[in-house]
């Protein structure tokens, strides 16, 4: 089988961080102390070559407005933006990841392996509309994450939060396969546009079991976003894992699935005709609970990273509303929510890293007077959390801006009062984590334990916090560039809406 | 310099930004000379907005206008403008800033470079709202303000102040939420955020809508002066902000809340807000007893002022709700009136704060005879607070009260009448705390706040109080320096209101024959609303 240069285009960003993946185990041999140190910093430095060929590539592919594909692997405009998402993602979390592993004292190689392989895989989920290549994708990416969660082996409570992941996530992944294999079974193809065809022409679409199949779909989607009542494993997993993978786990999982959920639900499946309606009024449904669910439970919290993983379903609840506006300026508006979503959330998870909480010792407690000891890095906290909480002019204002706007304008202004309730709700907790930061003075204890231990040294966390934060503020003043310079581009050169 | 003769305004909200972000970088060991760059930078950005306000031909409008950006299919305008709505205001605020960094210079120990970098970034986020003539534009900078003000309170606060700050934030923001909602649904209709195309696309719904829309901007903008029964932030902001977050809580950012009806809510649905013309003047009227009777109650004189302000902001109110021309023009002096008074009174609770520890009127006694200067002023200010011929309060209610009681409202001159009893009110709980702290015999306690008062006002508390009480009188004596300004946008804004005419009061014939005016034809000036 000959490759033609074109098909190559479309593998090559797959294949870079696939290569560094398996390079990556063969320098992970134990050796003596001195040489140890050396190939650490190979196996991040390959980490980040990988990442960064393949965001070259991508980079590249969207300047020439090539969409080139392999195959049922599709490199359009919506492949090469999740692309770009997922590796600056992964890029902050190689960064964090160095620092947090060492603070952790649990450095081993086969991290960087395991992340570099979820990256493939949620590339893969994301440019293709083939059900069989989707569940590669979907596995590819998750196994590895699986792992992940319970990477760091001398804390007991990551075996817990890992093994919780991965049967939870077994189930989704087992009823998005029967999902796809009922549609399939109906259809005779895995590719599922042209199923959708084929189920309209033969008046399939209102079938029970078609509609099972679609559900089992969405429900395999719905779980990686961590949609209110598949959302129980988030906290635990998120506690679980180290900062930066529950960081990236947050953002790339998410994203992805996002990208995915609208490649396949909405454009896809769309040509079965009232398919559309029975998904958005579940997605709304659901989105309801999970807006209710995410931001009430975020309220009780004493843990931050249990809170962020609270608000982080909450969001998915937002991204939600998005498909329930169901138009393409919604479909840009959220877009434009997961990039500020990645620099918000890889912020906030990285702060955690930057200011040196290692283990469970990420109590609001913890947090307590940190704000004003690093001014620079209190100031980013701030960004972060008052962009979660949506106040303008920061870039996750304009996220939810573009879907409340949509929402109303279609006629959903009952969702758009709860969306921007539960937004005010979620406003307190993120202040807590302000409280914390510049409010209170540490306690006793603490100033006594932390004149013990010695200065935090995180100076790759660091400098990922003040991208984020920088993107964030951005954001906030290029909305406008970034939503029809990118959004807009890749939903209409990739999915052909817009038109 | 073209630059800055074309972009006045951009420079007036932006300067204080950069200024403060600047400060922000400083380290915290140079707080002194933070805290003085800071204020200087303040003073000449007051100066300059002298020099270009009142430098201009009276009545020239100074405006802004570029293209932003445009998201999902709405067009958002960079549109700044001064004009006789908020021409004072903006002077008020240029002017409040530099005079409350020195009035409050030594009050605060820590962190006194950061809390004046957050001095100037509150000023831009009030500046902003107050020139901005795009609705967009104008939410991002009464949100944005709500952030500075949040780690005012929060870090350099009384005893209670994470639970003041979290309240004061959720509860404004609270309302604009909501409000947010029924600006989207509006402006989605409208295909614009410019207050002229969303209020033509108003008048095209259905009345119904209208009155929703006109209650999620009255909700927010009430939310903000506050009207009672949204008011139960208030005390506790003011309560526990330092000085200058009083200050500046009283002086500017309420007035953004009748600014907010004054420029947007009224003009943009006239005939939802004369339906509510009357649920809104009875809370205004409730706002002004029951705060001037909540005030009279109160131990802590910081917590007295603060009531007083719900009390007097239920004036501004009660002249909106009006919809005669005096009362409207009450209602802006008004506004000015109480952003000197009040903010004079905070300085003054806040300079013997200093001095003694203790703001509770049963602390003092006697404090006339340990710092007579400062009872002088004190008493100035206490005046015109209650509203003495002569001083600005009384030009501001008296019209308020005129406007009331002329108004064609069927309630007009009943809920006139009450109000008034709220000015009575007003010098019985202001008097009376005088009475318990300056006057008598010195409090005999040795533990007692009298006891620490040593020292009287020094040359800067004199600099800071002379200004504002020279504000006071010259207000009083001669208004119409600051409502000549208002007066025709103020009548344009009723005549599309389409109020009802108002009502001279015709005194029965018997026994005496009294010569009967002809009943005014629409809205006369405000002159000749006065009656005689």
């Amino acid at each position: 089988m000959t490759i033609t240069p074109t098909q190559w285009a479309a593998i090559l960003p797959l294949l870079f961080p696939a290569l560094g993946a398996c390079l990556i185990p063969l320098m992970s041999l134990d050796r003596d102390q001195a040489a140890a140190k050396w190939i650490r910093g190979a196996m991040y430095l390959t980490a980040l070559l990988a990442v960064a060929a393949g965001f070259w590539y991508l980079t590249d592919l969207w300047t020439t407005g090539a969409q080139p594909s392999f195959h049922q692997l599709h490199m359009d405009r919506l492949a090469q933006f999740s692309g770009i998402f997922i590796l600056v993602a992964a890029a902050m979390t190689i960064l964090q990841g160095w620092d947090h592993f060492h603070q952790e004292g649990w450095v081993k190689g086969e991290t960087l392996s395991l992340l570099l392989f979820s990256v493939t895989g949620m590339m893969l989920f994301t440019a293709t509309s083939n059900f069989v290549t989707l569940f590669l994708g979907l596995e590819l990416f998750s196994l590895p994450l699986y792992a992940l969660v319970a990477t760091v082996r001398p804390r007991p409570e990551t075996a817990e939060g890992g093994m919780k992941y991965f049967l939870t996530g077994a189930v989704a992944s087992s009823c998005f396969l029967m999902g796809g294999v009922l549609l399939y079974g109906f259809s005779g193809t895995f590719d599922l546009k042209t199923a959708a065809t084929l189920l309209q022409a033969q008046g399939l679409g209102a079938d029970p079991l078609v509609l099972a199949g679609a559900a089992l779909l969405l429900f395999g989607f719905l779980f990686k976003v961590s949609a209110a009542p598949f959302h129980q494993w988030t906290p635990d997993a998120y506690e679980a894992s180290p900062h930066p993978v529950a960081g990236f786990m947050s953002v790339a999982t998410k994203g992805a699935a996002f990208i995915a959920l609208l490649r396949i639900f909405p454009v896809s499946l769309g040509a079965v005709r009232g398919l559309e309606a029975h998904v958005q009024s579940a997605l709304a449904i659901l989105a309801v609970l999970t807006l209710v669910v995410g931001n009430l439970t975020a309220l009780v919290q004493t843990n931050v990273k249990r809170m962020l993983a609270y608000s982080s379903i909450s969001h998915a609840g937002y991204l939600m509303l998005a498909f329930v506006a169901g138009t393409p300026a919604a479909f840009s508006g959220l877009l434009f929510y997961l990039v500020i979503y990645l620099a918000m959330n890889m912020g906030a998870f990285g702060l955690l890293t930057a200011f040196g909480l290692v283990g469970g010792h990420t109590t609001f407690e913890d947090l307590r007077g940190l704000g004003w000891k690093r001014p620079a890095m209190g100031f980013c906290a701030a960004v972060f959390m008052l962009s979660l909480a949506g106040i303008p002019p920061l870039g996750g204002f304009y996220g939810k801006y573009m879907i409340f706007k949509e929402l109303v304008g279609t006629g959903h202004v009952g969702l758009a009062i709860l969306g921007v309730l539960a937004s005010l709700v979620s406003v307190y907790y993120y202040l807590h984590v302000l409280v914390a930061l510049f409010l209170q003075a540490p306690s006793a204890e603490a100033e006594r334990l932390a004149s013990d231990r010695p200065a935090v040294h995180a100076p790759f966390a660091g400098a990922t916090v003040l991208v984020a934060a920088a993107i964030v503020l951005a954001g906030g003043f290029t909305q406008a560039f970034l939503v029809q310079g990118f959004a807009q581009r890749a939903l209409q050169e990739g999915l052909g809406l817009f038109r | 310099m073209t630059w800055l003769n074309s972009h006045p305004l951009t420079f007036l909200v932006f300067a204080p930004t950069l200024l403060g972000l600047l400060l922000l970088t400083l380290p915290q060991t140079l707080g002194k000379l933070t805290r003085l760059l800071g204020f200087l930078g303040a003073l000449a950005i007051f100066v300059l907005s002298l020099a270009w306000l009142l430098g201009r031909a009276p009545g020239a409008p100074l405006a802004e206008h570029a293209p932003w950006f445009t998201l999902v299919g709405l067009p958002v305008d960079y549109s700044l403008a001064v004009d006789g709505l908020n021409f004072w205001l903006v002077i008020l605020t240029t002017f409040l800033v530099p005079l409350t960094m020195l009035g409050t210079w030594n009050s605060l120990k820590d962190r006194i470079g950061t809390f004046a970098a957050m001095f100037l970034l509150l000023e831009t986020g009030m500046l902003g709202a107050l020139v901005a003539q795009d609705l967009f534009l104008f939410y991002l900078f009464w949100e944005g303000m709500l952030i500075p003000m949040y780690f005012m309170i929060g870090v350099w606060g009384g005893d209670e102040r994470r639970y003041a700050a979290n309240k004061f934030f959720l509860y404004t923001l609270s309302g604009s939420l909501l409000w947010l909602v029924a600006l989207l649904f509006l402006a989605g209709k409208a295909g614009s955020f410019a207050p002229a195309i969303m209020a033509a696309s108003a008048s095209t719904l259905p009345f119904g809508v209208q009155c929703w829309l006109f209650l999620a901007f009255a909700v927010a903008f009430a939310i903000k002066v506050p009207l009672f029964p949204l008011h139960t932030w208030l005390p506790d902001a003011h309560v526990q902000a330092p000085t200058a977050g009083s200050v500046i809580l009283a002086g500017v950012l309420l007035k953004l809340g009748g600014y907010g009806f004054i420029r947007f809510a009224i003009p943009m649905f006239p005939q939802a807000a004369m339906h509510f013309a009357k649920p809104l003047a009875l809370l205004s009227v409730i706002a002004i007893i029951y705060g001037a009777l909540v005030a009279m109650v109160q131990r802590d004189m910081k917590k007295l002022v603060a009531y007083s302000s719900v009390s007097h902001m239920g004036f501004v109110m009660l002249g909106l709700a009006s919809f005669t021309v005096i009362g409207t023009q009450g209602a802006m002096l008004q506004m000015l009136n109480h952003g000197i008074s009040t903010g004079a009174l905070f300085l003054l609770v806040g300079m013997i704060y200093d001095r003694a520890h203790t703001r509770m009127i049963a602390d003092f006694g006697g404090v006339a005879t340990k710092m007579p200067i400062f009872t002088t002023f004190f008493i100035i200010v206490t005046l015109s607070s209650i509203g003495l011929p002569l001083t600005n309060g009384f030009v501001g209610e008296f019209q308020i009260l005129n406007g009331t009681f002329l108004s064609g409202f069927a309630w007009g001159r009943a809920y006139a009448v009450i109000a008034t009893l709220g000015v009575v009110l007003g010098a019985v709980y202001m008097l009376w705390m005088v009475k318990r702290v300056f006057w008598g015999p010195v409090n005999p306690d040795e533990d007692s706040g009298t006891q620490h008062l040593h020292s009287d006002l020094n040359a800067r508390e004199i600099a800071v109080m002379l200004p504002l009480v020279v504000l006071i009188l010259w207000m009083g004596i001669h208004p119409s320096t600051f409502q000549a300004v208002s007066e025709a946008p103020v009548a344009t804004l009723l005549k599309d209101a389409n109020a009802p005419a108002i009502r001279p009061l015709v005194l029965p014939s018997a026994p005496l024959p009294v010569p009967v005016e002809a009943a005014v034809e629409g809205h006369a000036p405000a002159s000749a609303e006065v009656h005689p």
